[in-house]
């Protein structure tokens, strides 16, 4: 029976790595349903699967076995063109080094997703602007990435997750390359973003971030170990019905004037990872 | 789907801002393959305005039997480059002038031979000088000015020729009074009855350089020298309603008087202006066939520096495909990019063919000659160019696991 609020179904999802003897499972029988508004994390030791499960839930990567339901439509066996677009529709990805593009102004490095889902160019940008005040990151946008602090970045690259409204955010050890005060930060915005009614999943590491899941999952050799709820699934937060603005829209703000980046501290700051 | 034509054109200008160098060094593979093409269309084109012109001049109802069948073959020419008939007999003979001249639809009939011997002067001798034999009627059918006396005639055409323009020069250092003089060719005396004016093309469909020639008729030339190769007959026209009929006449005249053989071939109009060396066909032909290598060349570079575009954004094609983009998008990105590079190159060619042709025409007659058509087959064919070779290396990049994309690292 699967609810009005189950945003992700997996039954008896099986991923297998090489053949005969070299057969292993990344992911074994893995069944596993989520509720909207649902703040996952999974934990667990190195190899047990976690980075499969979040790539393939993703759309990224797929099961060798398995049903995968997403907002009620089986989307196991589709074609990657229909991957590609659910995933700029519907996924947003965080990671742990950031992926920004070192080539584009982190505006751009926003508006990425909505290049993909047929927004005009003012309105990527627009949206992009305004996603990114939400980070107080707006005086910067015309930095490139090599110009921000690792926990700006990151930042950066929330923005770029949230940009498109997806139904899932998905974070693969989003603090992993942070230092405290930066984890800090970032896992705030991201407890706002779920407070909204998000749905987010995320891998981590660090069993002191738990506090802020509504569930923790706890894997081993590509099954569940232990799979806690916190809080109840009635008092989940529930999204609000905020539409970002279609395309074709005319603008009510236009940019103010781009400031020229400084270029001479161009190498000096490179991201120090 | 969008096609976000838009956004490829903006990362793609971003991408070859970014490597100036390389971006450079690749356009100029594809540049230097256009310009030489352009060079060659431009030359080719130039000489056949020449010779148009030149028939233009003459007038619309020339006719041109050669001897041989036509020489529109590729394997013909080479055959009549390689074999020794050079030597041989042609196949027209001076009856062959007779029965056309005959003929009611022709009003004057010139045939050519030429030949090279030495002629001396009073003052000068000058070996290997071009030898054009022909009849009275040749003046008539391409009425060139004279510029002193007169073309010999009926009456005094045995032992009377003219000079070209140049050649007077060189024989008696002057133009104005070699009308009398006597030149000496072979042991026999002739008397300079003309002196053509200076011609300024120097090509024409008669394949002679009428400004170094020396004119005489044919059986005086037939004497001196034992024997003429007819390589041409030049016909005018009686009327230039039914040019085609009156050729076909011609064929069946000249065919009844070879007996039934027809090694000949009868051109007027626009078939007159094709070039008539085929050694200019082999040599632009070949010219062509390398500057389409330099331009598959310069296309490899294409290929060779989109590769590496790919490689170094391998991580830049993950971030996108996990953002949402699709195989297609990537495909199209880099399939862009390029385009873009060929058809830059093809543009810096078009100018550098230009410019190369524009310099050799100064020191050659011939003007660079610019088409519509030149230019639009230059452009498509750096499309094509760019299609060709971008094509892999985007594939490439398009069939890249995002997964896998993602760990690599610059």
């Amino acid at each position: 029976m699967v609810s009005k609020n189950t945003i992700i179904e997996l039954k008896s999802l099986t991923k297998r790595y090489g053949y005969g003897d070299t057969e292993s499972f990344a992911l074994k029988d893995f069944d596993l349903t989520i509720k909207r508004g649902e703040f996952i994390m999974i934990m667990g030791p190195s190899g047990c699967g976690k980075t499969t499960l979040l790539n393939i839930i993703g759309l990224l990567d797929r099961a060798s076995s398995g049903e995968y339901i997403l907002n009620g439509e089986d989307v196991a066996g589709i074609s990657s063109r229909r991957q590609a677009r659910l995933r700029a529709k519907k996924i947003g990805f965080i990671f742990q080094d950031f992926n920004l593009i070192e080539d584009l102004p982190i505006i751009e490095n926003v508006a990425l997703p909505l290049v993909y889902t047929g927004y005009s160019k003012t309105s990527r940008l627009k949206n992009a602007s305004s996603t990114l005040k939400r980070f107080h990151l707006d005086e910067r946008e015309y930095y490139f990435p090599y110009q921000l602090s690792g926990g700006q970045q990151q930042r950066v690259a929330i923005a770029r997750a949230i940009v498109g409204n997806p139904e899932i955010i998905l974070a693969d050890e989003p603090t992993g390359n942070l230092d405290s005060r930066s984890s800090h930060i970032v896992m705030e915005e991201l407890k706002s973003i779920h407070q909204e009614g998000n749905t987010i999943i995320m891998v981590t590491h660090n069993p002191s971030l738990t506090t802020y899941a509504t569930r923790v999952i706890n894997m081993l050799d590509g099954q569940i170990d232990t799979d806690v709820k916190t809080v109840a699934d009635h008092n989940l937060p529930q999204p609000i019905s905020v539409k970002i603005e279609k395309r074709k829209v005319t603008p009510e703000v236009i940019l103010g004037d781009i400031e020229p980046i400084e270029n001479d501290n161009h190498k000096k700051h490179r991201r120090n990872k | 789907m969008p096609l976000l034509l838009r956004t490829h054109f903006k990362l793609a200008k971003t991408s070859i801002k970014e490597n100036r160098t390389r971006s450079f060094l690749t356009c100029l593979g594809i540049a230097i393959g256009v310009a030489s093409i352009i060079l060659i269309l431009s030359l080719m084109g130039s000489v056949t305005n020449l010779i148009k012109s030149e028939v233009d001049n003459i007038g619309s109802d020339l006719i041109v039997v050669r001897p041989s069948s036509s020489k529109d073959s590729i394997t013909n020419i080479v055959d009549e480059l390689t074999s020794s008939n050079t030597f041989e007999q042609s196949s027209l003979s001076l009856s062959d002038v007779k029965a056309i001249a005959a003929m009611e639809d022709t009003s004057a009939v010139a045939p050519i031979a030429t030949s090279t011997n030495t002629v001396e002067s009073e003052k000068n001798t000058f070996p290997s000088v071009p030898i054009l034999g022909t009849t009275v009627d040749y003046i008539n059918v391409e009425p060139f000015p004279l510029r002193f006396g007169t073309f010999f005639t009926e009456q005094n055409k045995s032992n009377n020729i003219v000079l070209g323009h140049t050649l007077s020069l060189a024989l008696f250092n002057t133009v104005n009074s070699t009308v009398g003089k006597t030149v000496t060719i072979m042991g026999e005396k002739f008397m300079v009855v003309g002196v053509l004016d200076e011609i300024n093309s120097s090509i024409n469909f008669d394949n002679v350089d009428l400004n170094n020639a020396l004119i005489m008729d044919i059986e005086s030339l037939d004497h001196i020298l034992g024997s003429t190769q007819i390589q041409q007959i030049n016909i005018k026209a009686a009327n230039t309603d039914s040019l085609a009929a009156i050729s076909d006449n011609i064929k069946s005249t000249l065919k009844d008087n070879k007996s039934g053989d027809e090694n000949f071939s009868v051109m007027y109009g626009e078939d007159i202006t094709h070039p008539s060396s085929s050694l200019f066909t082999i040599v632009s032909g070949m010219l062509a066939l390398v500057a389409a290598i330099s331009l598959i060349v310069g296309g490899i570079g294409v290929m060779n520096i989109m590769l590496v575009s790919v490689a170094e954004r391998t991580h830049e094609i993950g971030i996108r495909k996990a953002v949402g983009a699709s195989a297609r998008n990537i495909l199209m990105q880099f399939l862009f990019e390029a385009l873009i590079l060929s058809i830059l190159g093809g543009i810096f060619g078009l100018l550098l063919g230009y410019l190369l042709a524009f310099l050799l025409s100064i020191i050659t007659p011939f003007a660079p000659y610019i088409s519509l058509e030149i230019v639009a087959t230059t452009i498509l064919t750096t499309l094509a160019i760019g299609v060709l070779f971008g094509i892999y290396p985007a594939l490439k990049a398009a069939s890249r696991n995002p997964i896998e994309a993602l760990k690599h690292y610059r």
